[in-house]
């Protein structure tokens, strides 16, 4: 089995690494080589942190962050699969629709921001369809790989053993294309986080994004911390949780041999 | 005896940067009901092309193919298409039991427990019981050979096309999926097509073996092996019929006047 996880020994020396830094800018602002109001001492922004979870401070902010970045996420990700895997069966609406994703794709989704905000205005609607634009191509993009890179034996497998269209889309090329798949939505996951914290600096009332913002412009340059200190620990817990959920999925792609 | 598959004048172009290429020419073939044919011919002279269009999987330029007096257009339930790349045909996500399950789970009326019980008896038909929970890739080539002719015989067909099934498989294990797929052909009576270019393999296994030119492809002839059944790996091929049948369709195929 391809376990690539490191031993315990280089796991130590890694968390050392971290630990040391953390203890230099802790030194560093002690000594006053470092101003205190702009980079406060790790070990005050700690307080602050414990602080805001004790306090219940950070369940509201978290549900509105999380519920727009899940809601199109799951969305996003829902028609990209759809769309990719019909592009990826169909030569016909993959040339169709080739060139547009390929002038659409590139664009940095936080340009489109502002011509969103006149068309949808500062609510969830023009958040959810700048985050859900940011989930969707990488998605397209490898679930349209994906369904091409299945192998043809496979599919007239399927069509000996008399499978129509949607069967042989459903139980044969879409499993056989989901690890490139869950690829692009493990892309699309830590893209949709930044977006939303963009979206949320920009137009928001409350989420983590928006906290961090008002913060800074509050002086409130411990809280300021905190929040990204939270919104760190969000995006590796996410990713975290993706990672196994995707073993679970396709464990038989990543213990197969190839 | 009438045929049961019969390839009637079947032609196949195939196009390749404005060139057109001519595999098939105007090939007529049948194969009675029962009946194990085999198919030998040069490499790339499109004997696999032909076996694809048998089964419906690609269709002819000119021609048709047709099952008990019917046109095949779409691959029919009766008739299941083996591949070479057996390790390519095998759901590398499903495990061994719900890979030879593929071949019945979808027909109506038959629960999920009768889809096991099944597919546990051809795997067992097979020698692969105690594999049931395995992966396909966990296996060696010819136990996945061994999955995939399951799957294939699950599905019960009446006619099952094998497109050199055993050429990526060691010398020995080929010997004894020979030996497997005689015993469930006698078992299970359906008509068997066997495309491959090991002239030993035609000959051990069918009843009639079919010789195909170089491409453009057409049958140089048809020849009966007569040779008694049930056949051993060891004394039918030691017989002297063997040999001089293994001996013309050689030199055929190598061009060599007879002699």
């Amino acid at each position: 089995m391809a376990e690539i996880a490191p031993r315990w020994p280089e796991r130590a020396l890694g968390a050392g690494v971290v630990v040391l830094a953390l203890a230099g800018v802790e030194l560093a602002v002690r000594t006053g080589h470092v101003n205190g109001a702009l980079v406060p001492a790790p070990s005050a922004v700690a307080v602050r942190v414990a602080d805001i979870v004790a306090s219940g401070e950070l369940f509201a902010p978290l549900g509105t962050t999380l519920y727009l970045l899940f809601t199109a996420f799951f969305l996003a990700s829902a028609v990209a699969i759809v769309a990719g895997l019909l592009m990826g069966r169909f030569d016909a609406l993959y040339n169709l629709l080739e060139p547009l994703v390929e002038v659409l794709r590139p664009l940095p989704k936080p340009a489109l921001l502002p011509p969103l905000i006149l068309f949808l205005g500062l609510g969830d609607a023009m958040k959810l369809t700048v985050i859900g634009l940011g989930v969707f191509f990488p998605v397209l993009i490898n679930t349209v790989q994906g369904v091409r890179g299945v192998d043809p034996v496979l599919v007239d497998t399927g069509r000996t053993f008399r499978c129509g269209r949607l069967a042989l889309l459903l139980r044969i090329v879409l499993p056989a294309a989901l690890p490139m798949i869950l690829a692009g939505m493990r892309v699309a996951l830590a893209l949709g986080l930044i977006l939303v914290v963009i979206a949320e600096m920009l137009a928001g009332t409350g989420g983590l994004g928006y906290l961090i913002i008002d913060m800074q412009r509050t002086f409130r340059v411990q809280h300021m911390y905190g929040w990204i200190v939270i919104l760190a620990v969000l995006g590796y817990v996410l990713n975290a949780v993706f990672l196994k959920l995707e073993q679970r999925a396709i464990h038989w792609a990543l213990a197969k041999p190839e | 005896m009438t045929d049961y598959l019969r390839l009637e004048r079947i032609s196949k172009s195939f196009k390749a940067g404005g060139v057109e290429t001519r595999a098939l020419d105007d090939i007529t073939l049948g194969v009675a009901e029962g009946e194990f044919l085999a198919i030998v011919g040069p490499s790339g002279c499109g004997k696999s092309t032909l076996l694809q269009i048998a089964a419906a999987l690609i269709a002819p330029s000119a021609g048709e193919v047709r099952l008990n007096g019917a046109p095949v257009t779409a691959p029919p339930e009766s008739m299941v298409y083996l591949f070479q790349q057996y390790a390519k045909s095998l759901f590398p996500w499903r495990t061994v039991l719900d890979n030879v399950a593929f071949a019945v789970e979808r027909r109506k009326g038959m629960s999920g427990a009768a889809v096991r019980a099944h597919s546990r008896r051809f795997l067992k038909m097979v020698g692969l019981a105690d594999f049931a929970d395995r992966y396909p890739w966990q296996l060696s080539g010819g136990m996945q050979q061994r999955v995939a002719i399951a799957r294939a015989l699950a599905a019960e067909p009446r006619v099952l096309l094998m497109d050199e099934p055993f050429s990526s498989v060691d010398a020995l294990t080929r010997l004894e999926l020979h030996g497997l797929v005689l015993d469930l052909w006698e078992k299970q009576r359906f008509t068997a097509v066997l495309v491959t270019h090991d002239v030993d393999e035609a000959v051990f296994l069918a009843d009639r073996v079919a010789v195909l030119s170089a491409r453009p492809s057409t049958v140089v002839r048809a020849i009966p092996t007569d040779l008694p059944r049930p056949r051993d790996n060891l004394a039918t091929r030691e017989d002297p019929r063997f040999l001089a049948l293994r001996h013309d369709l050689l030199s055929m195929l190598l061009n060599r006047p007879h002699g």
